[in-house]
C-alpha cells in the first residue's frame, strides 16, 4: 500500500466511523418560537366582546370560535364557557358569562345577523 | 405573568398566553375545506412545512391531503399536530428529561431518564398510523361542534422506541394494577384539565404500546411530542401522549376529564346513534375503524377521456390489517377488487391501486376496504354527537374530457 492510498484508507475508515457512531447531539435544549395567532376575535358592539377578549383569548386563539359550524346553537356556547371555568379553572366571573355567551352565539353561532 | 411562570413549573419555557400576540398578514393562499365555514390558512410552524391551521394557540395543524399521495410514510414536517392546552413546552432539554414511573400499584417506582430509556432497554420498531379521533369531523351531517377537521388529521410513521411493558416491568406492577395513566409536559394554563390519558393494564402490557423517541429515523418534532411520545398502535391519537413525563400504575379506573368526560363514544357496536339524539351510555374511544381514501385524484379532478387512468390510495384499520379493497367507477353500482401494495405492517397505511379508462363525462369513484376480521366501512355515514370515528365509504367525483 502506498503512502497516499493508506492516507486515503484512513480517511475512509474515519468517515465510516463517523457514520456508524455519530457523535451525540450537542447538549442544547430544543427550542421553538411559535407564530402569532392567525385570527383575532371579531369586533362587536355587544358587551360580551371585550369580556371574551379578556377571558377567552387569554388561553386560546380565536379559531376555536371562528371555525365552529354556523349551526352551533346557544346551548353549545353556554356549555363551552361553563367548561372553561368548571374544568379549566378560567377566572371568569359568573356575572360575565351570559354576555360572553351572547356575543359568541351572535358572532359565530346560529344567531348571527346576516351582514 | 407571575402566576403562569409558577404554573409552568419544571416544564421549562411555555408558550405564554400572556405574550402579546397580534395578527400578522396571512400571505399564503387559503384552502377551502369542502364544508360550510371551511376556509383555512396554511402556516409553517417550527419544524413543519405549511400546514392547514385549525387553531394557532395551542397549535392544531392538519396535513394537506395531497401529501398522502407522496408515499406510505407521512414526512415528519407534514405530520398533523393536535394539542389540548395552551401551556405547551417551547424549550425541552432531552439530556435532563425524566419520566417518573409511579402510582399506588407499583412495588418499585423509579425515575427513568431519557438517556436510560435509550441505552438500558432493547429498542423496537413499528410502522403505525396515528389518527385524531375527530379526523373528518367537518363532514358530519348534521354538523357537530368541535375541531372542524377535513381528512388530514392522520399520518403514518415508523416509530422507534421501547415497549412500555419493559419500562413497567422494571417497576414491578402489583396484582392490584388496573390502569396506567400518562402525562406529558404540556399543561393547562390555570391548572384545571391537565391532559392525562389512561389505558387498561393489560393493554399497557401488550408489548406493542411503545415509548417512542424516533419518528421516521429522526427526532420526533417538538410539536409531535419530542423527546418521547407514547405510541398506541391501532388506537386514536388521543392516547399518544406527547412529551411523556409521568406514568402512573394505579389500582382504580383513572377518572380525569379527558377520560371520564371527553373522548367517549356511544357504547354500542357501531359507536353511533340517530342524528340529533344523545347516547344512553358511553365508553372511552378505542381502536380505529376501517378507512380507505383515493389519494391520486382529488374531488373535482379532470382527467383525459378514453385514456387509461391510474388511481391509487391508502387503506388502514385498527390493527387486523387490510385484506381487501374494492373500487367502483360508477358511484357504487358495481365493484371490483383493487390491487394491494406491499404489506409493511398491520398498523400501517396499505397502498391500493387500480386503473380504468373513463368515457367522456362525469364519474364517481368510490373505494371500500375490509380488514382481516371482515370489518368494513358503511355506505352511509354513521353519526355520533362528538364527531369521532367517521369512516364512511368515500366518493371522489371526477370529469373526463
Amino acid at each position: 500500500m502506498t503512502n497516499r492510498s493508506s492516507v486515503l484508507a484512513l480517511a475512509l475508515v474515519a468517515t465510516a466511523l463517523a457514520t456508524a457512531w455519530p457523535t451525540p447531539a450537542p447538549a442544547v435544549p430544543k427550542r421553538i418560537d411559535l407564530p402569532p395567532d392567525g385570527l383575532q376575535l371579531k369586533p362587536s358592539a355587544l358587551p360580551g366582546f371585550e369580556r371574551a377578549q379578556a377571558h377567552c383569548t387569554a388561553c386560546h386563539s380565536a379559531e376555536y370560535m371562528a371555525y365552529q359550524p354556523p349551526t352551533a346553537a346557544r346551548p353549545y356556547w353556554d356549555a363551552m364557557v361553563k367548561r372553561m371555568k368548571g374544568v379549566f379553572k378560567a377566572p371568569i366571573d359568573d356575572a360575565d358569562m351570559p354576555a360572553i355567551v351572547d356575543y359568541l352565539v351572535k358572532t359565530y353561532g346560529n344567531e348571527q345577523v346576516a351582514p | 405573568m407571575q402566576r403562569r411562570r409558577l404554573l409552568a413549573g419544571s416544564a421549562g419555557l411555555l408558550a405564554g398566553a400572556a405574550l402579546a400576540r397580534h395578527a400578522v398578514a396571512q400571505s399564503p393562499t387559503p384552502v377551502d375545506l369542502p364544508f360550510a365555514n371551511g376556509r383555512r390558512s396554511l402556516v409553517a410552524f417550527p419544524e413543519k412545512r405549511p400546514l392547514i391551521v385549525l387553531t394557532s394557540r395551542p397549535p392544531q395543524l392538519e396535513t394537506p391531503f395531497e401529501v398522502f399521495n407522496d408515499g406510505l410514510l407521512t414526512p415528519n414536517d407534514a405530520f398533523f399536530v393536535r394539542y389540548h392546552n395552551a401551556g405547551i413546552p417551547t424549550s425541552i432539554d432531552a439530556d435532563t428529561h425524566v419520566i417518573k414511573v409511579g402510582g399506588n400499584a407499583l412495588a418499585k417506582p423509579y425515575e427513568l431518564s431519557f438517556s436510560a430509556l435509550r441505552t438500558q432497554f432493547k429498542p423496537t420498531e413499528i410502522v403505525a398510523v396515528n389518527q385524531c379521533s375527530g379526523n373528518s369531523r367537518g363532514f358530519f351531517s348534521p354538523r357537530v361542534t368541535g375541531g372542524q377537521l377535513g381528512n388530514g388529521a392522520m399520518g403514518n410513521a415508523r416509530w422507534l422506541g421501547v415497549p412500555l411493558k419493559d419500562v413497567l416491568a422494571r417497576a414491578e406492577p402489583k396484582n392490584s394494577a388496573r390502569q396506567v395513566s400518562f402525562n406529558g409536559l404540556d399543561i393547562a394554563l390555570f391548572g384545571g384539565g391537565d391532559f392525562v390519558k389512561a389505558l387498561d393494564i393489560a393493554h399497557a402490557m401488550d408489548g406493542e404500546v411503545m415509548l417512542a423517541y424516533q419518528m421516521n429515523g429522526a427526532d420526533i418534532p417538538l410539536l409531535n411530542g419530542y423527546p418521547v411520545k407514547l405510541v398506541v398502535p391501532g388506537h386514536y391519537g388521543t392516547y399518544w401522549v406527547k412529551h411523556l413525563s409521568e406514568i402512573e400504575v394505579v389500582d382504580d379506573t383513572y377518572d380525569g376529564f379527558w377520560m371520564k368526560t371527553a373522548y367517549r363514544v356511544p357504547d354500542n357496536d357501531c359507536a353511533c346513534i340517530e342524528p340529533g339524539t344523545a347516547p344512553k351510555s358511553t365508553r372511552p374511544i378505542g381502536r380505529f375503524n376501517v378507512r380507505s381514501f383515493i389519494t391520486s385524484l382529488a374531488d373535482g379532478a379532470r382527467v383525459n377521456a378514453d385514456q387509461p387512468t391510474a388511481v391509487r390510495g391508502i387503506a388502514f384499520d385498527g390493527g387486523q390489517g387490510i385484506r381487501e379493497v374494492a373500487y367502483s367507477t360508477d358511484g357504487g353500482q358495481s365493484w371490483r377488487g383493487a390491487k394491494l401494495g406491499a404489506d409493511i405492517g398491520r398498523y400501517s397505511f396499505r397502498e391500493f391501486s387500480f386503473g380504468f379508462t373513463p368515457d367522456k363525462g362525469p364519474h364517481e369513484l368510490r373505494v371500500r376496504a375490509w380488514n382481516r376480521s371482515g370489518q368494513s366501512q358503511p355506505m352511509e355515514a354513521l353519526w355520533q354527537p362528538a364527531g369521532y370515528m367517521r369512516n364512511v365509504v368515500e366518493s371522489v367525483r371526477i370529469h373526463a374530457a
